[in-house]
């Protein structure tokens, strides 16, 4: 063994956190082409599309209609008060990037005619209840982008 | 059309293994081709893998060649990488059927593996996190407890099921696991245990989900006219459904009422030519407590809402109105996502042999569905199966 060489390598230690595992989306116009739900959510208005032609309300937003497929589509407001369809609190069992944030409330929300997933915000499990009022909340990560969660009004 | 039949399959031992993917795959393949005389790798003209995701817990992609190069297979015909998240493993199977079916294809292998251990168990949970809409509602940590436990919050609203209902298909699945040796699970567990078991999402604890598992298994699939060349006893594939609608919340049909596994069902009963009463046995994808109760209702085995009422009254255990998971289903075996629909075919073709433990088999049993869901029970996949 005495000519075989031995040798420890380094690798970097702290990575930034690949796009793959990054959960939120690319914003701008440069990688999508409803970087305007991002303008008008910094804007502070949730909003999707809306059929031009058959009129029906499309989440999440899109450039063409699956029902009809017109891409005559149009930027609707979706009011910022929803109602707690369904609701969990992730206990154990959180994904990469969200474990820090454990326990976090989820809940399925019901606003504007859609049924919608957000993280709810200040609150427990315990604190919120079917039917339960919610408001919009929007988070800013540091590098600018942004993205809708909810909170507890009731 | 010509009809196929299912002559032998093999399976690795599931849970946590202390062996790589490939080896896992070595494991299943080496004891598929030693379950069926008279047949080699060489012969094998199809091959279809099923794996959730590969890319994503071995970093490795092109699986499906990887499997024929550590199985000595030679594909001719097809091969390809079937994906369907946890129906996976039924699109292989499928696809296999299709191939010779359609008679593309002599021999055809349809294979499952998943290894999904990792050293950083949260980075497995982020890979269960992009099976919804990612970006919509991936992004708030949905992945497969939170949405379940959702649903689960909803039935119990809507219909009144109790969390006691729901432990008892816990209790059922993993009493039928004590007597599978494959199975990651052999404990029983009581409604108390369930109960108290660590608090995963509310409603649900540990023991009202099915486990991150290692396993692989496969089956070969021919001509039924060819099949007793091979082996006196063969499956039969008789029928099949899979139905898919949306797939964000948003566009789900219904949050408590599984649509598309109405329109499946309904698609698998026709096309086998029999009637629901007619079904012996059914493995039913039971990720979740919760799931199991709301496929009673799905299937017609029981009234919309009354999925728990249905095993609290005993009828989906064997020697009850239908032997619903006499394998030990999901809950007690493990579910390697792309294999779990190959670990559950490869048991009824046991069952129909009479290879099982006495326990847990279902004597006389003539006719099998097999299901699994897919991401947020947006698709359903059904295969019916007969002895002979
Ligand atoms: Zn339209």
């Amino acid at each position: 063994m005495g000519n075989i060489e031995f040798e420890k390598i380094t690798r970097p230690e702290n990575i930034k956190l690949p796009y793959m595992l990054d959960f939120y989306p690319l914003e701008d116009e440069k990688n999508t082409k409803i970087s305007r739900f991002f303008t008008n959510l910094k804007k502070g208005h949730l909003t999707t599309t809306n059929c031009g032609e058959c009129r029906k309300l499309l989440w999440p937003p899109r450039i063409i209609c699956p029902h009809c497929l017109s891409d005559k589509l149009e930027w609707v407001d979706l009011g910022s008060e929803g109602e707690l369809y369904a609701f969990t609190e992730t206990r154990l069992g959180a994904p990469l990037g969200f474990v820090q944030d454990a326990p976090f409330c989820i809940g399925m929300i019901s606003i504007g005619g859609l049924l919608i997933s957000a993280r709810i915000d200040n609150a427990k499990y315990e604190d919120l209840k079917i039917g339960g009022k919610v408001r919009l909340k929007i988070v800013e990560l540091k590098d600018g982008r942004v993205f809708y969660r909810f909170r507890r009004t009731s | 059309m010509r009809k196929v039949a299912i002559i032998g399959g093999g399976t690795t031992k599931c849970g946590k293994r202390q062996a790589t993917w490939r080896e896992l795959v070595q494991e299943a393949g080496k004891a598929m081709f030693d379950n069926v005389d008279n047949i080699s790798p060489k012969d094998v003209e199809a091959l279809l893998v099923g794996a959730a995701q590969p890319e994503r817990f071995t970093f490795q992609v092109h699986v499906a060649p990887m499997v024929a190069e550590h199985l000595g297979i030679i594909p001719r015909k097809v091969i390809a990488t079937t994906e369907l998240m946890c129906a996976s493993g039924q699109a292989a199977i499928r696809y296999a059927w299709a191939c010779v079916a359609s008679g593309i294809a002599d021999v055809a292998v349809a294979f499952g593996v998943e290894k999904m251990y990792m050293p950083d168990m949260a980075e497995a949970q982020t890979n269960m996190a992009c099976v919804l809409d990612r970006e919509w509602d991936g992004v708030n940590a949905i992945s497969a407890p939170p949405f379940f436990a959702m649903t689960a919050q909803r039935h119990m609203y809507e219909f009144g099921t109790t969390k006691e209902q729901m432990a008892l298909v816990s209790v059922k699945n993993h009493h039928y696991s004590t007597m599978n040796p494959i199975a990651q699970f052999q404990k029983d567990v009581t409604v108390e245990k369930v109960l108290q078991s660590p608090m995963i999402a509310p409603p649900l604890n540990l023991f009202d989900c099915s486990g991150i598992t290692d396993g692989a298994a496969g089956v070969i699939l021919v001509p039924a006219e060819d099949a007793k060349k091979y082996t006196d006893t063969p499956m039969q594939i008789i029928g099949s459904g899979q139905a898919s609608i949306g797939n964000a919340i948003n566009n789900l049909a219904n949050i408590t009422d599984w649509v598309p596994l109405r329109m499946a069902i309904k698609e698998a009963l026709r096309t086998a030519k029999i009637s629901l009463n007619e079904v012996d046995i059914a493995e039913l994808h039971d990720c979740f407590t919760i799931s199991e109760i709301m496929e009673y209702e799905a299937l017609g085995l029981c009234e919309k809402g009354k999925g728990g009422k249905f095993i609290e009254n005993g009828e989906p255990y064997i020697g009850g109105k239908i032997a619903v998971n006499p394998r030990g289903g999901l809950l007690g075996c493990g579910h390697p996502l792309g294999a779990t629909a190959l670990l559950q075919s490869i048991d009824i073709l046991q069952q129909f042999r009479g290879e099982v433990p006495k326990g847990r088999h279902v004597k006389g049993g003539k006719i099998a569905v097999t299901h699994n869901l897919s991401g947020p029970a947006n698709v359903h996949s059904l295969m019916v199966y007969a002895r002979g």
